[in-house]
C-alpha cells in the first residue's frame, strides 16, 4: 500500500542533504522491489497449487463430471462464445440488470437522502430496509415470479426491490456524516446554495454514491441471474439452470465462471478506475 | 456551547399532542406497516386476485401455519428448525475451517499473498453457485446444504479474522511487552478482545450469505427446509402461500437483525461508547483497495 | 477597516430542561486597524460571539452592526481546524470563496499564498500539506477575500508550540501589512497579551466583564517581561472575578 509521501521539493536542502536523500530512497525502493517479488512469487504458487489440486483431483481422484478438467472448462467456454450463444444470453441477463439497476439506483439515492435527514422517515422504512438486505433473494425471486409470470419484468422487479436497500444504506451512511465545519464555513464565506452544493456536497458524497453503485450492482447480477434460475427464459441463470438440470458440470462451471470474471471486471476495474480519478484528492489514492 | 441543542417548547392543546405523537419514530414504524397493508389491499382490488392475495387471506394462512396447520409436508417449526439446524452447523465448520487460515493470513504475509485472490473470488461469488455445484455434488440430503452454508460463509471468516490480526493495536501488545505481561495473558487481554469485534462481523456477514444460500440448496438440492417449503407453495400455485412464506422469511429476519444481532452487538461493545456500537464494514473492501 | 457596533446583544439556547444564555447583554464597539482579542474560560461564549457575527447563527435580542463606511462590512473567517476543501487543491480552495474569479482574483491568490509561504503549493492537495501548512493556507484564504473584518476563531489552539510562534509573528506581520480590523477569539491569555491593541475579558455566562486596553510597543516577545507582566495582570483580574462570583 502506498502512503503519501508527496512532500514538496525543499528548495533550501544543501546538495549533501539531497544525496543523503537520494541513498536513502535508493534503499527504500530496493526494499519495494524485494517485497513485490516476493508478493508476486507467493501469488503466483498461490495459482499454480490451487490450478494443480483442481487438475490432480480431476484426472487421479473423482470422475471428470464432477471435478472437470480446467481445460475442459476453458474449451466449452470458448464454445459458448465463439457460437454467439454467449451474446444472447449475457444480452438478456445484462439487459435485466441495466433497467433494474438503473431504476433501483435512483430510487434508492432519493430514498436514502429522505432516510439520512429525517428520523421519522428513517423509522418508516427502517424494517423495509433492513429486512430485503437480510431476506434470501429467493423469496423475492418467487415473488417476482407468482406476481409476474415468465418473461422479463419479474426479474427486473427483483432486481430493484434487492438493490434498493445497498443503494439507500450507503447513501444514508453519506448523508449522515455531512461535514459541518465545511458547511458552516461555506456559509460565513457567503457562498450561494448552489455552490455549496457543487463545491461540498457533490465531492463529499462523491465516494458513497461510489460505493453505493458497487454494493448495489454486486447484488442486482446476483439476483438477477436466480431469478432466471427460475423462470427465465433466456439468459445466464436459465443456462445454468438447463446445465444443472441435465447434471453437465463442465457446462455449468463454464457459464458461471465466463459471467462472473465478466461481473467481476466490471465492479473490480472499470467501477475502481471511475473511482480513482473521482477520487484523486483523497491522500491514500493521491499515490 | 456548541453542544446545546435547539428544541420548540411542547404545545398544551391536544390537536398538538396528537401530532406530537403521529412525529414519534415509533408511531412512523406502525405506520409503514398499516400503509404496507392499506397498499396491498388496494392492490387485490385492482389485480386478479389469483397473482396476488388478499391480506385477509394471507393473515388466514399465516394464523394457521402458527397454530402447526398446514397441508405442507413440514410446520413452520420443523422447516425453520431443520434449516437453523443445518445453518448452525454449516456454521460451526466455516468458523473450525477459516479461523486458523484467518490468523495465518493476517500474521503471515506470504499466506496472504498465497490466498488473497481466491479468497476475494469465494467473496464475490453467489451463493446460488454454491447452492447449485453442492446439489450437483452430495445430491439431496442433509449434506449439500450443510456444505453450502460451510461455502457461503468461511471466506467472510477468512477475511475478516484476518483483518482482526491485522488491527490488534500495536501499541497495547508493546505497553504489554514493557509490562513483562506473560504471553497468555497478552492473548487472553489485548489479543483477543480486539478481535471480537471481527468475529462478530464475521459471524455476522457469514451468517445473511450463508442464510441466502442455504434456502437455495434446500430447493434445488433438499426436500425439506424452509426454502424448500416456499417452493412446495409456488409449485402448487398457492399464492397466500408464497407471500405467507415470504413474510415469515421477513418476519425472521428482522426478528434475528434486532433481538440477536442488536442484543449481542450491544454485548460485544459493551466497553465503547453507546454511539459507536455499530459493526464494523464487512472487511471484504480494504483487501481488495490493496491489489489495486 | 471595519466598525463593529454591539448594543446588548443576547442569545439564548433551550435545552431539553433549561434555558442557556451564552451572551448575555454584550456591548462593544470595535473600528479601525484595531487588533481585538476575546478571551474566557470555556463555555463563555467567545464561540457563540463569532457564529453570531459571522452569519451562522443569529442572535436572540438586540442590535449588531457590521459596516465599512456606508457598506456593508466583508468577513473574513478564520477557524480552528484549516476547514479546507480536502477535494479542491489549495488554489482552488481560495477561489472558492471569492465572488469572481478572473486573472486578476488568481494573481492576488497567489500573493496571498506567497506571503504565508505557500507560493508553491496552489496545485497541492490539502492532505498534502502539514497541519501548519493547513492553517496557513486557511489564513491565506481569509486575507484573499480583502475582507475588511477579520474574524478568528483560535486559530493556533492546534498546532504545536513552535509552530504556532511562526504563525502567530506572520499574523502579526500580514496585520500590520494589510491594515485590517481583527477580532481574535482566544482561550491563550499569552497569545492575545502578544498580538491585540486590546482585549475583551468574558466570564461564565456570557457576560462581558472588562476591557483592557494593549499599549505596549509592536513587536512584542512573547517572552519578554513586559509580556510577562500584562498575562500576570490578566490572569489576576480573572480570579478576582472568580473571588466576587463564588
Amino acid at each position: 500500500m502506498a502512503t503519501n509521501a508527496v512532500e514538496s521539493p525543499d528548495a533550501s536542502s544543501s546538495p549533501q542533504e539531497s544525496d543523503e536523500k537520494a541513498q536513502l530512497n535508493a534503499q527504500l525502493r530496493q526494499q519495494q522491489r524485494a517485497e513485490r517479488r516476493s508478493r508476486w512469487f507467493w501469488r503466483i504458487s498461490g495459482y499454480v497449487f490451487f490450478f494443480g489440486l483442481w487438475q490432480f483431483a480431476s484426472s487421479f481422484l473423482v470422475a471428470d463430471f464432477i471435478v472437470p478438467p480446467p481445460l475442459a472448462i476453458l474449451e466449452k467456454m470458448r464454445d459458448i462464445i465463439v457460437s454467439g450463444e454467449v451474446w444472447v444470453h449475457f444480452g438478456a441477463t445484462l439487459s435485466t440488470i441495466a433497467i433494474g439497476f438503473t431504476v433501483a439506483y435512483v430510487l434508492g439515492a432519493a430514498l436514502g437522502m429522505l432516510i439520512g435527514r429525517s428520523r421519522w422517515w428513517e423509522s418508516f422504512f427502517g424494517d423495509w430496509v433492513m429486512a430485503t438486505l437480510t431476506t434470501p433473494g429467493l423469496v423475492f425471486a418467487l415473488l417476482t415470479a407468482m406476481v409476474f409470470g415468465l418473461g422479463q419484468l419479474g426479474p427486473i422487479v427483483a432486481v430493484i426491490i434487492t438493490s434498493i436497500s445497498y443503494v439507500t444504506v450507503n447513501v444514508v451512511e453519506g448523508v449522515k456524516a455531512m461535514p459541518e465545519d465545511l458547511v458552516s464555513m461555506a456559509r460565513a464565506y457567503r457562498r450561494s446554495r448552489w455552490q455549496i452544493v457543487r463545491h461540498v456536497f457533490i465531492p463529499f458524497l462523491a465516494p458513497f454514491f461510489f460505493t453505493a453503485v458497487r454494493y448495489g450492482f454486486s447484488i442486482a447480477w446476483k439476483i438477477a441471474t436466480l431469478t432466471e434460475v427460475i423462470v427465465g427464459t433466456a439468459g445466464i441463470g436459465f443456462m445454468m439452470r438447463r446445465e444443472f438440470q441435465s447434471f453437465s458440470m463442465t457446462g455449468f462451471l463454464a457459464w458461471v465462471l465466463l459471467f462472473f470474471a465478466f461481473a467481476l471486471f466490471l465492479e473490480r476495474v472499470v467501477l475502481q478506475r471511475q473511482m480513482k480519478r473521482v477520487l484523486k484528492w483523497r491522500p491514500e489514492v493521491a499515490k | 456551547m456548541s453542544a446545546t441543542t435547539l428544541r420548540r417548547p411542547a404545545l398544551p392543546s391536544s390537536g398538538a399532542k396528537l401530532v406530537n405523537v403521529l412525529k414519534a419514530n415509533r408511531s412512523a414504524r406502525i405506520m409503514s406497516w398499516i400503509s404496507l397493508l392499506v397498499a396491498w389491499q388496494l392492490a387485490t382490488l385492482v389485480i386478479p386476485s389469483e397473482l396476488i392475495p388478499p391480506p385477509a387471506q394471507v393473515l388466514e394462512f399465516m394464523w394457521n401455519e402458527v397454530r402447526a396447520v398446514t397441508v405442507a409436508p413440514e410446520t413452520l417449526y420443523m422447516s425453520f428448525g431443520l434449516s437453523f439446524e443445518r445453518l448452525g452447523v454449516g456454521l460451526a465448520i466455516a468458523f473450525a475451517i477459516g479461523t486458523p487460515i484467518g490468523l495465518a493470513m493476517g500474521m503471515y504475509k506470504p499466506v496472504e499473498h498465497f490466498l488473497h485472490d481466491f479468497v476475494v473470488v469465494g467473496l464475490a461469488m453467489p451463493s446460488l453457485v454454491w447452492a447449485l455445484v453442492a446439489g450437483m455434488w452430495f445430491g439431496f440430503g442433509n449434506l449439500a446444504p450443510v456444505i453450502t452454508v460451510t461455502l457461503a460463509a468461511v471466506t467472510f471468516v477468512v477475511i475478516n479474522i484476518a483483518e482482526g490480526v491485522r488491527n490488534v493495536p500495536k501499541e497495547l501488545l508493546d505497553m504489554s511487552a514493557a509490562y513483562g505481561v506473560s504471553r497468555w495473558r497478552t492473548i487472553r487481554h489485548v489479543i483477543f478482545p480486539s478481535l471480537m469485534p471481527f468475529f462478530f462481523a464475521a459471524l455476522r456477514y457469514g451468517f445473511a450469505n450463508a442464510w441466502k444460500g442455504l434456502v437455495l440448496a434446500e430447493v434445488w438440492a433438499s426436500t425439506s427446509g424452509a426454502g424448500w417449503v416456499i417452493k412446495f407453495w409456488y409449485d402448487a400455485h398457492r399464492s397466500q402461500g408464497i407471500v405467507g412464506y415470504a413474510l415469515f422469511f421477513i418476519l425472521v429476519a428482522i426478528l434475528i437483525e434486532r433481538l440477536v444481532f442488536g442484543r449481542l452487538s450491544n454485548y460485544v461493545f459493551r466497553w465503547r461508547a453507546t454511539t459507536s456500537r455499530e459493526i464494523p464494514e464487512p472487511a471484504s473492501e480494504a483487501p481488495a483497495k490493496e491489489g489495486a | 477597516m471595519a466598525t463593529i457596533r454591539l448594543e446588548k446583544l443576547r442569545k439564548e439556547f433551550i435545552t431539553d430542561d433549561s434555558k442557556v444564555v451564552a451572551l448575555n447583554d454584550v456591548s462593544f464597539e470595535v473600528s479601525g486597524q484595531e487588533f481585538v482579542s476575546v478571551i474566557g474560560p470555556s463555555g463563555c461564549g467567545k464561540s457563540t460571539l463569532l457564529n453570531i457575527l459571522s452569519g451562522i447563527e443569529t442572535a436572540t435580542s438586540g442590535k449588531l452592526e457590521i459596516t465599512e463606511g456606508e457598506r456593508q462590512a466583508r468577513l473574513g473567517y478564520v477557524f480552528q481546524a484549516a476547514r479546507l476543501l480536502p477535494w479542491r487543491t489549495v488554489m482552488d480552495n481560495l477561489l472558492f470563496v471569492q465572488d469572481v474569479r478572473d486573472k486578476e482574483t488568481r494573481e492576488r491568490c497567489q500573493r496571498y499564498l506567497e506571503m504565508v509561504e505557500l507560493g508553491h503549493t496552489g496545485k497541492q492537495y490539502p492532505s498534502q500539506l502539514s497541519g501548519g501548512m493547513q492553517q496557513r493556507a486557511g489564513i491565506a484564504r481569509a486575507f484573499s477575500t480583502e475582507p475588511d473584518l477579520l474574524l478568528m476563531d483560535e486559530p493556533f489552539s492546534h498546532l504545536d508550540a513552535i509552530t504556532g510562534r511562526s504563525l502567530r509573528r506572520e499574523l502579526h506581520e500580514l496585520w500590520t501589512r494589510t491594515k485590517k480590523t481583527v477580532l481574535f477569539v482566544t482561550h491563550d491569555v499569552t497569545e492575545a497579551v502578544e498580538l491585540s491593541t486590546r482585549i475583551l475579558m468574558f466570564a461564565k455566562g456570557g457576560h462581558l466583564v472588562e476591557e483592557v486596553t494593549m499599549d505596549l510597543p509592536f513587536p512584542r516577545d512573547a517572552t519578554s517581561d513586559e509580556v510577562a507582566l500584562a498575562r500576570a495582570d490578566i490572569m489576576r483580574r480573572f480570579e478576582a472575578l472568580d473571588l466576587v462570583a463564588t
